[in-house]
């Protein structure tokens, strides 16, 4: 079994590394996912709804703070919906037997 | 690849999230049968490493860009069940918390990149397996290729108008899916060398 202190840095460094990708060169090369290509090619819009952390920003925090921290917040809540499955599927489980 | 909400028909939306359900049922019934505490370490190991490799975007010079999907790796490490589970924990995440990938396109996502991904890396994965380098790389590409083609025909089954989109996203993804299935090989054949128990296949 791999260390958990080894899955943890993998983590910590794909976070730390990511506002490189989707801020820095987002910006510089203004690029688009083949997705929103298509969706632009039928005329079509994404509503345009309020999201506390909508595109992995905070308000009020500088947008590379922020994305660094919404992959924080993200893994947490990774984390903390696999610990309630975890209880439900135990349960289940002790149910059958 | 995440869908945004406001693109799909409502019948699109509601037979996605009724074939959802549907698996979803039956992946819960059949990991609750083998459910421990180390896969529930691992299950949320490779989520965590997948949610923080998708925050990643690569741009392409023209103009577009692509993320790790990560469906085909989910199915070869944790097998197709954990791995869908894996999957729609990183997809709910993004829709529920980020708005990455819309609530009423939540079953589509998941059909493509959970369901289909997932499911078409493991078999192929499971059927080239005698070198992880092949088998890594192709199930890694077929996966994206699978499901960024299923995107599109969730959009052409909305907007029949026009199959220009489907076509976009069916060659994008044959190209883009090159990256997946490098990246899904170097990881296999990694732990395939440090710690071959963690493969699933």
């Amino acid at each position: 079994m791999m260390k958990p202190s080894r899955w943890l840095i993998i983590v910590v460094a794909l976070i730390l590394v990511s506002p490189l990708f989707g801020i820095y060169l987002a910006d510089l090369v203004g690029y688009s996912e083949p997705l929103d290509i298509a969706i632009e090619m039928l005329g079509l819009e994404e509503w345009r709804d309020e999201w506390p952390l909508k595109d992995y920003s905070i308000p009020g925090l500088d947008p590379y703070l922020g994305y660094i921290a919404s992959g924080f917040i993200g893994v947490g809540a990774v984390a903390l919906t696999i610990f309630i499955l975890d209880k439900a599927l135990t349960y289940v489980g002790k149910k059958r037997n | 690849m995440h869908i945004p909400d406001g693109v799909l028909s409502i019948n699109v939306v509601v037979s996605t999230y009724a074939v959802l359900v549907g698996v979803a049922y039956a992946a819960f019934s059949k990991i609750s049968r083998v459910w421990s505490s180390s896969l529930t370490g691992k299950t949320s190991s490779i989520a965590a490493v997948v949610f923080a490799a998708q925050m990643i975007n690569w741009p392409i010079p023209g103009g577009t860009s692509l993320h790790f999907v990560g469906g085909a790796l989910s199915g070869i490490m944790l097998g197709p069940w954990a791995g869908f589970t894996a999957m729609l924990t990183v997809l709910l995440v993004q829709a529920l918390v980020f708005h990455d990938g819309g609530l009423t396109a939540l079953g589509a996502n998941a059909i493509n990149m959970a369901v289909v991904a997932v499911f078409s890396g493991y078999v192929l994965y499971k059927v080239l397996k005698r070198s992880a380098w092949i088998a890594g790389f192709t199930s890694g590409w077929l996966s994206v290729f699978l499901a960024g083609t299923l995107c599109g025909i969730e959009l052409w089954l909305s907007n029949p108008l026009s199959i220009a989109p489907l076509i976009v996203m069916a060659l994008w993804h044959a190209a883009l899916g090159v990256v997946e299935g490098a990246i899904t090989a170097s990881a296999i054949v990694y732990v395939k060398r440090k710690a071959p128990q963690l493969i699933e296949v």
